[in-house]
């Protein structure tokens, strides 16, 4: 290490410090400091960590969480960074603040899209994980393949590092890479033709431009996709999910390879999640009685979701960002077999998206077949959601735009369970209410 | 069951639904439940025929670089129909990359000029590094004052035979300069709003089912669909 950037080490340290003791929450402003004294801070503390970088639009988190519990199983040394902090400054922050080691540890990162090959070229990956590409905020980021072709600029950098791929995005299948592959799917059915429905995302054949079909689709455009035009399909899976037995809100049950396993957090997105920290694990070389014992460990996984009283509610606060991440929830919380009531807080803030026409690819006419008592909408973009209920068919819905009013009106919901899906500034605003309250931390994940 | 029936084209739905398109047929059917009238959509895509007469409706979203290249290809090949569609007053609403198509031609990403199929009097050009981003109001002396959402990189200058949606009130609208937004010719409407535009602007979906219900349904009295008071959503 330069004296330059020992300098940055401790810069970073103290301030991390600083604000960790008096904030709860800072973990990126002291990577930002760090890489203003010296940029190659990355470089000097890459030589004591093999790296494996996890990216893609929705899954990061709760990937990245398990395959650390997976690799935690063999490795002693396990380093990771924490929730959401996956831009630069919250790596640096990660490494800044890891112990100093005897040998090599492993970090495990999650890496933001358009991060990736900064991040590359400064630290060698062992391998990647890569999750799903669908549309985020294309005032952000732009189309899936400009998506793709940023994490592609850091793979190719890396030719030798392993790419721990969904198999079932056919994205990850269109361009040809020197590296190592590893596919991972879902191979628990099988029909002669399947379509996706009209507003699902890449859908194009990569090899000839023609609409592609499946033999199993899980959600969006994954699945056993094929080309009845031009035979372009599916990789050969490494490892499937071969089974999916049952599924609640806080529970799915199903077999990876055959071996069964078991999360304590629902969502067929989030078996996909542990497909992948799977087969990251069989890669490392970790037993599949391993896996399962860091799968079944007595310990609540939230990703982007937690769980908190409020008075006689038990209410579930899951961050919402995109349509397909939005339907996969409204997928799991119609898994819940108790009555329960369903809040949507619709912001348009930068950090939402400041367009709020994404909510109209939400499938919320399902929600119809499930007997909810209350519905409740609020946020700054309060009418816009109320206007997609109401298109829905949806009638039984309180309006509150005054998020301070919210926690109120959530108390005097009819059921004891309530869904509260809320865009990103308004589970801040909404956190920051309860936390004054002392219902939950300060401070987001 | 509805007393009136009508068929919607979804124009390369698969395709083309890059910003919740898709909801602009919730709200047909919204409003067209409260005229007593159902609405099919069936989604015409690459290789598929599209005739014209069997169709009452349509809607052509918006999409990506990448899809839209390919359709302009496809697309040639149902232009006679679409063009007949569009000059026998049957209403269809085209939304940015829809809009783009359905005239001469745009710009792509990379400079290349891409084939619409002309059917309208409009070009689009591009513009370096920059899109119109952010809400939007316009005026059309008709409807009124309509609301949406723009992000659009392309500059579309719309031809003699057509009539702008709406003069701009504040945000971009089709080119930055002239002040326009959209365009209209017979029963088409051309748009760069999200938001989607027709459950922000129930108006515009009104008259585009009370066209399709005279056009199938010559003979019958709309009056009571005519009187359907939409009410704000935005």
């Amino acid at each position: 290490m330069t004296v330059k950037s020992s300098f940055a080490t401790a810069v970073g340290k103290s301030s991390y410090w600083f604000l960790h003791t008096f904030f709860h929450g800072g973990s990126s402003l002291p990577g930002k400091l760090a890489l203003r004294i010296d940029p190659d801070v990355l470089t000097a503390f890459a030589k004591k960590y093999d790296l494996v970088i996890v990216t893609g639009t929705n899954g990061k988190t709760l990937t990245t969480a398990l395959s650390v519990r997976v690799a935690r199983q063999k490795f002693n040394h396990v380093l990771t960074n924490p929730t959401g902090s996956n831009m630069k400054q919250g790596i640096v922050t990660t490494f800044l603040t890891a112990p100093r080691l005897n040998k090599k540890g492993l970090a495990i990162l999650e890496v933001d899209e358009a991060n990736v090959a900064m991040v590359c070229s400064y630290i060698k990956p062992r391998a990647f994980i890569l999750t799903n590409i669908f549309r985020d905020q294309m005032d952000r980021y732009g189309e899936i393949y400009t998506t793709y072709k940023k994490i592609l600029k850091g793979i190719r950098m890396v030719p030798q590092a392993t790419i721990i791929a969904n198999g079932d995005e056919q994205l990850f299948n269109s361009v040809d890479l020197p590296n190592p592959v590893i596919y991972y799917g879902f191979d628990n059915g099988y029909q002669d033709d399947l379509r996706a429905p009209a507003n699902t995302d890449g859908l194009l054949c990569p090899k000839c431009q023609h609409i592609l079909h499946y033999h199993l689709r899980t959600y969006s455009n994954l699945g056993n996709y094929f080309c009845p035009h031009c035979g372009f399909h599916r990789p050969k899976l490494t490892h499937a999910v071969t089974a999916v037995n049952n599924q609640t809100p806080n529970s799915s049950d199903f077999a990876i390879d055959g071996h069964p396993a078991h999360i304590a957090i629902g969502g067929t997105y989030n078996i996909y999640n542990a497909l992948a920290a799977y087969s990251l694990g069989r890669f490392l070389g970790v037993q599949p009685a391993q896996i399962s014992r860091a799968f079944n460990a007595d310990e609540r996984v939230f990703g982007r979701q937690e769980e908190f009283q409020l008075g006689d509610k038990t209410v579930t606060l899951i961050l919402v960002k995109n349509p397909v991440g939005l339907n996969q929830v409204l997928d799991m919380i119609t898994t819940d077999k108790r009555p329960f009531s369903f809040v949507f807080l619709l912001n348009a803030n930068y950090a939402d998206g400041i367009d709020t026409s994404w909510i109209w690819d939400g499938n919320f006419e399902k929600l119809k077949d499930y007997q909810i008592p209350q519905f409740m909408t609020g946020g700054e973009r309060y009418r816009d959601i109320s206007t997609r209920l109401m298109m829905a068919g949806i009638d039984n819905v309180w309006h509150e735009k005054d998020l301070t009013k919210v926690i109120n009106k959530i108390k005097q919901l009819p059921t004891k369970q309530v869904y509260v899906l809320a865009t990103y500034t308004a589970v801040l605003q909404l956190r920051k209410e309860l936390a004054e309250k002392g219902v939950v931390k300060g401070g987001m994940d | 069951m509805a007393q009136y029936h009508l068929q919607l084209a979804h124009l390369y739905g698969d395709l083309m639904n890059t910003y919740g398109d898709i909801g602009n047929i919730t709200a047909l059917k919204y409003y067209a439940k409260q005229m007593d009238t159902e609405i099919d959509a069936k989604v015409i895509s690459m290789g598929d025929d599209f005739i014209a007469n069997d169709f009452d409706l349509a809607l052509f979203g918006g999409g990506q670089d990448y899809e839209q290249m390919v359709i302009s290809k496809d697309i040639q090949g149902k232009r006679a129909e679409l063009v007949k569609f569009i000059e026998n007053d049957k209403p269809l609403i085209a939304i940015c990359g829809g809009y783009q198509l359905l005239g001469h031609y745009y710009i792509g990403a990379d400079g290349e000029k891409i084939p619409g199929i002309g059917a309208l009097d409009h070009y689009t050009l591009s513009q370096d590094h920059h899109r119109f981003i952010g809400d939007i109001v316009i005026e059309n002396p008709e409807l009124g004052k309509l609301h949406g959402f723009e992000n659009h990189n392309g500059r579309t200058f719309i031809g003699k035979s057509e009539r702008p949606l709406g003069t701009v009130l504040s945000g971009h609208g089709n080119n930055g300069e002239d002040k326009t937004e959209g365009a209209i010719y017979k029963s088409t409407y051309c748009s760069y709003f999200h938001g989607p535009i027709l459950t922000r602007n129930g108006e515009i979906a009104k008259k585009m089912l009370l066209t399709a219900l005279h056009n199938k349904y010559p003979n019958d009295d709309f009056s009571q669909q005519e009187s359907l008071e939409i009410k704000p959503t935005f």
